[in-house]
């Protein structure tokens, strides 16, 4: 299996890479894939019921698009942990863009470990999501 | 939002008498097609979500679940809950989906998760605050997936909010 998290050290950016635009097709097979079936991602009339101008992306298909800026990079095997906040809204049409930096490279517990800064930002500058990661070296 | 919408008038929403209530562990069982079509979804390229054969050369010993797969766990753990006469996590926090949010989500993993694998799955209501004087109102939960043998493979600190307005 690939390791470049070997000599990673702070300040090392992972490859950032750009997902969408998001779009109701989208929406609607995260909804059946992740059965999270909450209407305001996939009923635009449920939506203007509420008071929204339409309906919005699930928070947790962008958390499950930004994982991947740290997993392309090291392989799924190496996380131990990925939190994120959501700071905005995901529209339909946002282009969003991944991009993650390693801030620390410790020990825990005999461990080697990269802590890894992730954020996920629209195509106009609005921040949609941020958190971090951290990465086990072997 | 809009002036539309009526807003309850306490504003408080979630059901707080169910402090440190925590939904029935109920059994889920992960499936490769659902692997592969909720990794497609998210545009994942990681050929041990797809093909079997690619996940044993990686030394896996089936199809290996992406991070954020512990969201089909919970919506597998609910459906099971609903089909037993319990509540899930909605039904017992009484979430109401014109306002609702996640706030934050860290997911630690102790394991990995394997199509084949049979899971328990089971989450607490810990806490629950509200900011800006009660116009947002939070919910904090804590979840655990364990397998029987492999132990707890997966913790999730989350909380999910009603806005109003």
């Amino acid at each position: 299996m690939r390791n470049p998290t070997s000599d990673a050290k702070p300040g090392d950016r992972l490859a950032p890479f750009t997902f969408g635009p998001i779009d109701r097709k989208m929406l609607a097979l995260y909804a059946g894939a992740s059965g999270d079936h909450n209407p305001a991602h996939i009923d635009i009339d449920f939506a203007k019921e509420a008071g929204l101008e339409d309906v919005f992306a699930h928070g947790m298909l962008s958390f499950g698009v930004l994982s991947q800026v740290v997993t392309r990079w090291c392989g799924a095997g190496r996380l131990r942990r990925f939190g994120v906040r959501f700071a905005s809204i995901t529209k339909v049409h946002d282009v969003i863009t991944c991009s993650g930096e390693i801030i620390e490279r410790f020990e825990s517990a005999g461990k080697t470990l990269l802590k890894i800064s992730v954020v996920a930002t629209a195509q106009d500058g609005r921040q949609t999501l941020s958190g971090d990661a951290l990465v086990a070296i072997d | 939002m809009t002036d539309a919408v009526a807003v309850p008038k306490n504003r408080g929403l979630f059901d707080r008498s169910v402090l440190g209530c925590a939904t029935k562990p109920v059994e889920v069982e992960v499936e490769r097609g659902r692997i592969r079509f909720f990794a497609g979804v998210l545009g994942e390229s990681e050929p041990a979500y797809f093909d079997v054969a690619a996940a044993r050369e990686q030394g896996y010993p089936d199809l290996l679940a992406p991070p954020s797969y512990f969201m089909v766990l919970e919506a597998l753990a609910n459906e099971e809950l609903r089909r037993q006469g319990h509540p899930g996590v909605y039904e017992l926090l009484q979430c109401d989906f014109r306002f609702l949010l996640h706030g934050d989500e860290t997911y630690t993993y102790l394991g990995q998760v394997f199509a084949g694998d049979r899971l328990t799955f089971s989450t607490t209501v810990v806490d629950f605050f509200e900011k800006k004087g009660g116009a947002m109102e939070f919910a904090t939960l804590t979840s655990t997936v364990a397998h029987s043998e492999r132990g707890v493979l997966i913790t999730a600190n989350r909380t999910l909010l009603h806005r109003f307005g």
